[in-house]
């Protein structure tokens, strides 16, 4: 039994990040449509800028300027996703954003080269609950990524741009009518999405060392978590996330540590398909 | 080159003509490589194999691949857009760990040797035989490719890239037409996959990342979508750029700067990403077809 809730305790973890990670893919996704594959790069990225900012500065600062950094890159990336006015369809946007993934992913290469990167743990010490070691770590991620999305939700329901953000995902066009800027909210929510995965990656580097290519494992963990709400749901991703890292982790506690990720795999392509099956052809 | 032509066409007709995206087309590459591989070798060098003629072994690779293909295809298919995309680039990472999984079978991270070489008729295939059978091969499957495209089946699969919901009003069976047409995708793939055995009588898992099959995308963006021939275009071009990129990237230096080891992987994704992007944006049609058309207008004047 503690061996389970062990397993549960460090899958809850990864969770948590791929959440962040989901929540960033839907929030893209409600605004724009795109489904962003580019989400992974974006918290290799955050991981890695931090990782190499911690020998200079403070581990907080570190992290608030690659989070600022990966705003800005990933506002950037949504400039070019959303492509020309009327010109490119949704699916073409997903490509760019691949495009966009292997060209940062090659820059990361280029930079922080091969070797896997990591820093300290927020505490060296690990608590002991009740025969369960509990890092502080996971605490840390379990807070900031449920207070993102609190936060998150917060903003869409009663701030002016968050009822702008909802009013595009509801039609694009009626929201161009009363006069939002979509191209630029969209831009708007791929630096907000780059940012939460970016404090994903930051803060699951120290329990797992990420390198250039491991983007692509945590997009795809990530629009896991996220189509298990459908695309369209915060606490559906959140959920899903969770679900997600701890399936994964009884994986490797169980089965074969070889078989995570494509357990993880195989349950999302049965929720993706069990949900289109109830879902009315468009 | 020819095999990734083989692959390519496969993969423009799955994506130009009927609209579904494949990101996991290198999968089944690999399927057919391990199904080829496996049959053919001889149970006294891998415990696992069946030791089969290598002829026979080539002619099931294809087969099986269609099989898993019509298996794994009803689920998948029902997925569209996005959601297929992903999918698909899923069924490749869950072979890739089944394949470094389950050593006994698939000979794991060392890889699958002793797989005997092809012999038709006393004569062995390989070296510049083997690329003319390749090419040969490319050849019939360009033809059924280009035979699907005019005949009416090809028509519906286009009706379905423009509207599923229309062609399924017009009576185009949306379901069974976008199955059939992935598994015959499959089974091109899986028959590169089986030559490719033969080419290099050794398996790695290394030679199957998610890159190839990022890579035959490239192909088909490159060649332009919907035209068959310009899958063949796109495989080569990519292919011939490939070598290039490797070249240039292995020199010692660039312009008097040292250039790091990891420069041919850096120019490899950069510039498949660049590709994407750039085709994307301004060439929806394709890289070649856009070249073509410019050179054309530019004749004209």
């Amino acid at each position: 039994m503690t061996n389970f809730l062990q397993l549960v305790v460090v899958g809850l973890s990864s969770g948590f990040a791929y959440a962040l990670v989901g929540i960033g893919m839907v929030l893209i996704h409600r605004t724009t449509g795109i489904v962003n594959f580019a989400q992974g790069a974006f918290a290799v990225m955050g991981g890695l800028v931090t990782a190499t900012l911690v020998d200079d500065v403070p581990t907080f600062l570190a992290g608030l300027l690659a989070v600022l950094l990966v705003a800005a890159v990933g506002g950037a990336m949504g400039f070019v996703a959303l492509g020309r006015r009327g010109r490119t369809t949704l699916l073409a946007s997903l490509i760019i954003t691949l495009g966009l993934a292997l060209l940062t992913s090659a820059v990361h290469l280029l930079v922080f080269t091969d070797v896997p990167r990591t820093y300290p743990r927020i505490s060296a010490t690990s608590w002991d609950v009740g025969g369960v070691t509990v890092d502080p770590q996971y605490v840390l991620i379990a807070c900031v990524s449920l207070a993102s999305a609190l936060l998150l939700t917060f903003v869409l329901r009663r701030t002016i741009v968050g009822n702008a953000l909802v009013a595009c995902s509801d039609s694009r066009r009626a929201a161009e009518l009363v006069g939002l800027s979509v191209r630029s909210l969209g831009v708007l929510s791929f630096a907000v999405s780059a940012a939460l995965g970016a404090l994903a990656g930051l803060l699951i580097i120290p329990l797992i060392p990420l390198t250039y290519d491991s983007d692509v494992s945590i997009a795809v963990n990530g629009f896991a978590a996220a189509a298990f709400g459908g695309l369209d749901s915060i606490r559906g991703a959140l959920a899903g996330g969770l679900v997600l890292g701890i399936a994964e982790n009884l994986v490797i506690g169980y089965i074969d540590p070889q078989y995570q990720l494509a357990i993880g795999l195989v349950i999302m392509l049965m929720i993706i398909s069990w949900r289109s099956r109830h879902e009315v052809a468009t | 080159m020819g095999l990734s032509a083989m692959v390519a066409i496969g993969l423009s007709l799955l994506m130009g003509f009927a609209g579904q995206v494949s990101l996991g087309q290198g999968a089944f590459y690999a399927l057919g490589a391990y199904a080829a591989g496996l049959l053919s070798v001889p149970k006294e060098l891998f415990a696992n194999g069946l030791g089969l003629d290598p002829l026979l072994a080539l002619a099931a690779a294809p087969l099986l691949t269609a099989t898993v293909a019509a298996v794994v295809g009803v689920p998948l298919l029902r997925l569209r857009g996005h959601y297929l995309a992903f999918a698909t680039l899923a069924l490749h990472l869950i072979l890739l760990s089944v394949i470094f999984g389950e050593e006994r079978l698939t000979g794991g991270q060392t890889g699958l040797i002793g797989i005997p070489a092809l012999e038709v008729g006393g004569r062995t295939i390989t070296g510049n035989l083997h690329t003319a059978v390749v090419w040969a091969l490319v050849v019939v499957c360009f033809v059924i490719a280009q035979n699907l495209v005019r005949s009416r089946a090809g028509r519906g699969l286009q009706a379905i890239a423009t509207s599923e919901a229309s062609a399924a009003a017009a009576g185009v069976d949306v379901a069974s037409y976008k199955l059939r047409l992935f598994v015959l995708a499959a089974g091109f793939a899986g028959l590169a996959g089986g030559l490719y055995t033969y080419l290099l009588l050794y398996l790695s898992p290394d030679a199957f990342t998610l890159l190839i099959s990022i890579e035959f995308v490239v192909m088909v963006a490159v060649g332009g979508l919907g035209s068959v021939s310009g899958a063949v275009l796109g495989a080569v071009v990519v292919t011939l750029l490939q070598y290039y990129l490797q070249k240039f990237g292995t020199r010692q230096e660039l312009l008097g700067l040292d250039l790091p080891i990891q420069t041919p992987t850096v120019a490899r994704i950069g510039v498949y990403g660049l590709i994407f992007v750039l085709v994307m944006l301004f060439f929806p049609r394709g890289l070649l077809p856009a070249f073509t058309g410019a050179l054309r207008r530019l004749g004209r004047r």
